[in-house]
């Protein structure tokens, strides 16, 4: 790594004034899992970075009223692993966080660094766009909601200015009759990076599909909301066929590239497999 | 051979666990990195993005003007570079071209790791890109972009270290085709007509590509001169005095001004046993007047280490439709990286003489390429080599639905038997190890683990086998056993100790002077010290520098007797060594203890000489080492995903010196194989740049990926190994590979003939199988069946 | 760039280290304070050598800050076990030949302490799920998942020398 100042706030105002001051040449840390890399790779040379881990408050994890979830960025992907409330209600957000990496990296990884940092492959992602998650930006110029599905703009680019700090991550209750499923596809059980990674959210009523939703991790510059195949399912009953038929629209909206990690004739394969049995799974977990 | 105890001492053939455990659990013992002498300066190396450009112009101007900056060097610096290096430790600092990524153009040294980094942005440096040759099929091509010099000699030295296999044929003459710097035949009867009398000929590419050795701990080096000019290199190495040669050569130094202390070494597999970064962090030290730590960084491993060859092996054989064998064709193509280094006739000689071919026509070709030159990787081409030749064996034996292990038993090489070089097969255990591997359960009960499979064709069942065998390395080495005062043993050698050979030494020591391993201890000499030793690879250390110690401890015990014959006034053929003294065979209450002995031996104005046995050795009977592997798997027909249930490794120790040690070294050496079948392999894009640079995407096994590593040691006493030992560090890497390709096309009828087997690779071969099958074609790969 | 000071526990005991702003927990512990246990094998959090324990959870010590430990207590491969006698672990893994090189063997005991910390009793899975994050080259895993277990009672004891 090159050399670089230190700030150290205490608060998120403090934070929002150094980066007012100096947003464009600094860089946020948290867990540092994808921000170390880039440094000691030359991808990122800073002049500054700003530690994250002496502002308590974006560490909170809470459930509201409603049965919803208030995530602080700066809570670690271990935390969300484990969380009895989480595992409950969000298994899918539970299992894609138990997925990254070794414990060794969850207990440093954060889900603020996980959105932020916006890899294609970021595998938080998924669980939260299936579940309508909002993310909450604190600014110069106040407070601003951005839903989850907007927030992501290009290969490592959201919406954040230089100035800007994610404050929380707002997830409805997802409500009764609902369950969800996230799977990856990665060649080694541990250590590894999704090839391709499915999160789908069914929620029943009446025996009917009431809401599905269908995201994509590293099929795209962006992580991706499978919106036609969502369609497809939604207010009929969720049957073999219809769910081989979701699979199929799911991996016609996948944009994959072919690179070292997999091809795009691969991806596409297994967003199909994945997408079916995430939704097989999510299905059960609705009804159970 | 058999020592005369009259009762058994505690050595060989016990499992004790290592010495240095107890250091290691707590992490007290000392690696390169962990030094941080006064007055340390830490070393960066700015590498060429480029595979292949020409130097224009470097300015370093603003890179040493840095504070903090206390040296840069280029080649501009240090006149002496030889133009042609005939090793990589020789390319010290890129001259005017440069022929990899990441090949070294510049060096500093700088108070803080963090200044040098900077430094090295602020070294300037023009190229002027060239094209580069890239892929070897197409490098061995008239008009491919030239690597080397025309005329550059090939180095045959990692060749010779695997001496009387590669003495043979490699034929060492000038390039003919632009990259191809060395070519091999071996031949043997009349392959043509072998081909006609055939019923079933199957033909397949085979492909490995480059892999890394994967030790944990980078390359790292601390060097230091003192006023005299005499240089002091603390390295993580195999050898140590393979590297002094090195730098001596390099700096031009006499090889007794160069002192080389062995650290700890955090693995080395043959990616240590030449030197890499050692003269460069010399001359760092010696311009800054200051120690100088380098230590290479993960990707600068992955990128810039000495990875193990590219290996494309085209094989065809064919065989009568009662498995016959009638001949066998090969072209091997080896491909090195920008220097010429490849062990190229062992190849030859698994492909052509593992199992009894009658006639074969073997082709191979060393291929440079604008990437990182190669070194060894335990057990060099042997798993590549038996990938193919092993994949073949079993494609043939289904085909003709033959028993795989009797089709193998029937056709493997016996004593005697002529070696694709014309040399003898020494005897060996092939047979055995594969015999006992067939008798295992997992073999036997393999039709009801397939049958178990799941129902909606995503759990796949198959079992599969395979057997390797390797002709560990010879080199003269040495060794000294002394008796101290205390009727304690010492032993010195200058064996860096990687696989736990010291105690399997200390027990040889124990077993062969005639006293407990607690008695002896084993100290590993610098090469100032230390009686000039070999590598610490090649399977060869208890081969070689056991019988080394053996000898040195016989020697000892003879001094020792003669010296206690001469006290007692008894006859040396009557005399015993138990319990820390010297007996009279039939006279109790003679005897006289080895403390005494070694006492006399030091005292002032004794007549008795200290006793210190030695010996020199060099070797030139080889014994061959065979293990067979045998996996179970579950496949995920949709993902391709491959689970691992069971592993078996069978392998012939010879003589188990330290079955701990040896079950630990067949493990290891098993995962290394998996990792090769599974997941390994290095990626470059076709601008010979690495798109893998990272353990994160350069992937090994984890605990997690894998099942227990069963181990079951079989002893075929070699003729000429201590206490009848083989070398046991190579054998496990081998048969993997093959192993799991074969349970593959077990649990799904597809062969598959590149590695690694990755989940994509698997996925999309059984696509294309449903989507082309029909039931009355000739499986990929086969060319006729009459 | 001014140093920081960094406040926290090492090992039990209360440090107070001037660490540069862009040095790592790593380097710190092994640079500033000598502690040089811990190993760096990659430097990007894919192999587990650089483990420490963090408030009693591993973690990548090559990924933090130095100052980011600031007011936490850090545990080395130093601070398990005591200097008169070795931690189960750590006995287990010597009994088992369960280090080779032992580059990787700091990052895997300090992973498996963590484990039995909290999970005593742990399954094989389980065992292998704890390490998972630690890449070893040399030994295949195998004895020391036998050595954790043994050490947590759930696995075989192994004799000691003869």
């Amino acid at each position: 790594m090159r050399r670089f100042d230190l700030i150290l706030p205490s608060s998120v105002d403090d934070c929002l004034r150094v980066l007012a001051e100096r947003g464009p040449e600094a860089k946020l840390v948290a867990g540092g899992t994808d921000l170390l890399p880039q440094l000691k790779n030359g991808l990122l040379k800073p002049a500054c970075v700003v530690d994250l881990s002496g502002v308590a408050p974006l560490r909170r994890l809470e459930r509201t009223d409603g049965r919803g979830l208030r995530i602080g960025p700066a809570v670690t992907a271990r935390a969300l692993e484990r969380d009895p409330g989480v595992r409950s209600d969000y298994l899918a957000l539970a299992e894609s966080a138990a997925l990254i990496g070794s414990v060794q990296v969850r207990n440093l990884a954060t889900v603020g660094g996980n959105l932020c940092n916006a890899a294609p492959s970021a595998d938080m992602v998924p669980p939260l766009l299936a579940l309508d998650a909002e993310v909450v930006v604190a600014g110069p110029r106040g407070h601003r909601r951005v839903p989850l599905a907007s927030f992501f703009v290009g290969v490592r680019r959201t919406v954040l200015a230089p100035d800007e700090l994610l404050l929380d991550i707002v997830v409805p209750g997802p409500g009764p009759g609902s369950g969800g499923s996230y799977l990856r596809h990665t060649p080694r059980r541990e250590l590894d990076i999704a090839v391709v990674g499915v999160a789908a959210q069914l929620t029943l009523s009446d025996g009917a599909c009431a809401k599905a939703r269908i995201a994509l991790a590293a099929v795209a510059p962006t992580p991706l909301r499978a919106t036609a195949a969502e369609q497809a399912l939604e207010g009929q009953p969720v049957t073999a066929e219809q769910i081989e038929r979701a699979a199929a629209l799911a991996a016609d909206a996948a944009r994959p590239i072919s690179d070292q990690r997999g091809s795009a004739e691969f991806r596409r394969h297994l967003v199909r497999v994945l997408t079916r049995r995430t939704l097989a799974t999510a299905l059960e977990r609705a009804r159970g | 051979m058999t020592m005369k105890t009259t009762r058994e001492v505690k050595g060989v053939g016990l499992s004790i666990p290592r010495p240095d455990g107890p250091e290691k659990v707590t992490g007290e013992t000392r690696y390169v990195a962990d030094l941080t002498p006064h007055g340390l300066l830490h070393a960066k190396l700015l590498r060429s993005p480029y595979a292949h450009a020409r130097i224009v112009r470097i300015d370093a101007r603003r890179a040493r003007a840095l504070g903090g900056v206390r040296v840069v060097l280029t080649a501009a610096d240090v006149p002496a570079l030889k133009r042609k290096a005939p090793t990589r430790a020789h390319a010290v600092l890129a001259i005017d071209r440069v022929v990899f990524v990441g090949q070294p153009v510049a060096a500093v040294a700088a108070d803080e790791p963090a200044i040098a980094e900077e430094a090295l942005d602020l070294i300037e440096v023009e190229y002027d890109v060239l094209p580069a040759a890239v892929d070897p099929l197409q490098s061995m091509q008239a008009g491919a972009p030239p690597v080397a010099d025309a005329g550059t000699e090939a180095d045959t030295s990692e060749a010779l270290a695997h001496s009387g296999v590669a003495a043979a044929k490699a034929d060492a003459g000038p390039a003919r085709a632009a990259n191809v710097t060395q070519q091999v035949r071996l031949q043997r009867g009349d392959v043509a007509q072998g081909f006609a009398a055939s019923d079933l000929v199957i033909e397949h590419t085979y492909r490995v590509p480059m892999v890394h050795q994967g030790y944990l701990e980078p390359h790292a080096v601390l060097a230091q001169w003192d006023r005299a000019g005499l240089l002091t290199i603390w390295t993580s190495t195999q050898g140590s005095f393979n590297t002094r040669s090195e730098v001596a050569d390099v700096l031009g130094l006499p090889e007794n001004r160069v002192r080389v202390i062995p650290m700890e070494c955090g693995g080395g597999f043959g990616g240590k046993i030449r030197a890499l970064c050692e003269p460069v962090t010399a001359l760092l030290a010696r311009a800054a007047g200051r120690p100088v730590r380098y230590v290479m960084t993960r990707r600068e491993e992955l990128e810039a280490g000495m990875p193990a060859p590219q290996v494309i092996i085209r094989l065809k054989t064919a065989v009568k439709r009662d498995g016959t064998l009638m001949a066998l064709e090969a072209d091997t193509i080896l491909e090195s990286g920008a220097l010429s280094s490849a062990v190229l006739t062992m190849s030859g000689v698994f492909l052509g003489s593992l199992y009894r071919w009658p006639s074969f026509d073997i082709r191979g070709f060393e291929v440079l390429t604008h990437k990182p030159s190669i070194a060894a990787y335990r057990a060099p081409t042997a798993p590549q080599t038996t990938f193919a030749i092993d994949s073949q064996m079993e494609q043939i034996a289904r085909r003709l639905n033959l028993d795989p292990v009797e089709f193998r038993l029937r056709h493997l090489v016996r004593e005697g038997d002529p070696m694709a070089n014309g040399q003898p097969w020494q005897g060996h255990g092939g047979r055995e190890v594969l015999r006992r591997i067939a008798e295992h359960p997992l073999w036997t009960s393999r039709a009801e683990w397939s049958a178990g499979g799941g129902t909606n064709g995503r759990g796949l069942r198959g079992t599969g086998l395979a057997l390797g065998g390797w002709i560990p390395g010879l080199q003269p080495t040495g060794a000294t056993v002394r008796l101290n005062p205390d009727g304690s043993l010492g032993v010195l050698t200058g064996q860096v100790d990687i696989a736990g050979t010291n105690i399997a030494l200390a027990q040889i020591a124990a077993s062969a002077y005639g006293v407990d391993i607690e008695q002896v201890r084993i100290t590993t000499g610098d090469t100032d010290s230390a009686p000039v030793t070999g590598l610490s690879a090649g399977s060869k250390t208890i081969y070689t520098v056991g019988a080394a110690v053996l000898e040195a401890a016989r020697d000892a015990r003879r001094q020792t007797l003669e010296i206690a014959a001469a006290e007692m006034e008894a006859s040396i053929h009557d005399l015993e060594i138990e319990d820390g003294r010297v007996t009279v065979r039939g006279v109790p209450g003679r005897s006289i203890t080895l403390a005494q002995i070694g006492k006399k031996g030091n005292l002032y104005m004794s007549k008795v000489p200290p006793v210190l046995g030695a010996s020199h050795l060099a070797f030139s009977l080889q014994a061959p080492a065979f293990a067979a592997e045998l996996a179970r798997i579950e496949v995920d027909a949709e993902t391709g995903e491959v689970t691992l249930h069971d592993f078996v490794v069978v392998q012939d120790a010879g003589r188990a010196i330290n079955p701990l040690g040896v079950e630990g070294q067949m493990q290891g050496g098993a995962v290394q194989s998996l990792g090769m079948a599974l997941t390994e392999g290095l990626t470059f894009d076709e601008d010979g740049r690495l798109t893998n640079p990272s353990l994160l995407d350069y992937r090994m096994l984890t605990a997690a990926d894998l099942p227990r590593i069963e181990t079951i040691i079989v002893e075929v006493p070699s003729p000429a190994g201590p206490f009848g030992a083989r070398g046991v560090g190579e054998p496990p890497i081998i048969p993997a590979p093959a192993a799991v390709a074969n349970a593959i096309q077990d649990a799904t009828g597809v062969r598959i003939t590149e590695l690694p087997l990755t989940p994509e690779r698997i996925a999309m071969a059984l696509l294309a199988s449903r989507a082309s099958s029909s039931p009355s074609a000739a499986a990929p790969g086969e060319v006729s069946t009459r | 760039m001014p140093k920081h000071v960094l406040s926290c526990t090492v090992n039990d005991e209360p440090v107070e280290v001037l660490v540069r702003p862009y040095e790592t927990l790593l380097d710190a512990l092994r640079e500033d304070l000598g502690l040089t246990g811990p190993k760096e094998g990659c430097g990007t959090g894919d192999c587990g050598a650089c483990t420490v324990h963090l408030d009693g959870q591993p973690v990548a010590s090559c990924l933090m800050l130095a100052a980011q430990a600031r007011g936490r207590s850090v545990r080395t491969i130093e601070g398990l076990g005591r200097r008169d006698a070795l931690h189960p672990l750590q006995d287990a893994f010597v009994r088992h030949g369960a280090a080779q090189c032992g580059f990787c063997v700091p990052g895997v005991l300090m992973a498996a302490a963590a484990l039995l910390a909290e999970n005593p009793r742990p399954t094989d899975e389980e065992i292998r799920y704890a390490i998972a994050g630690n890449l070893c080259r040399c030994t295949g895993y195998t004895k020391m998942v036998a050595a954790i277990a043994e050490a947590a009672g759930v696995g075989p004891v192994r004799e000691g020398e003869p």
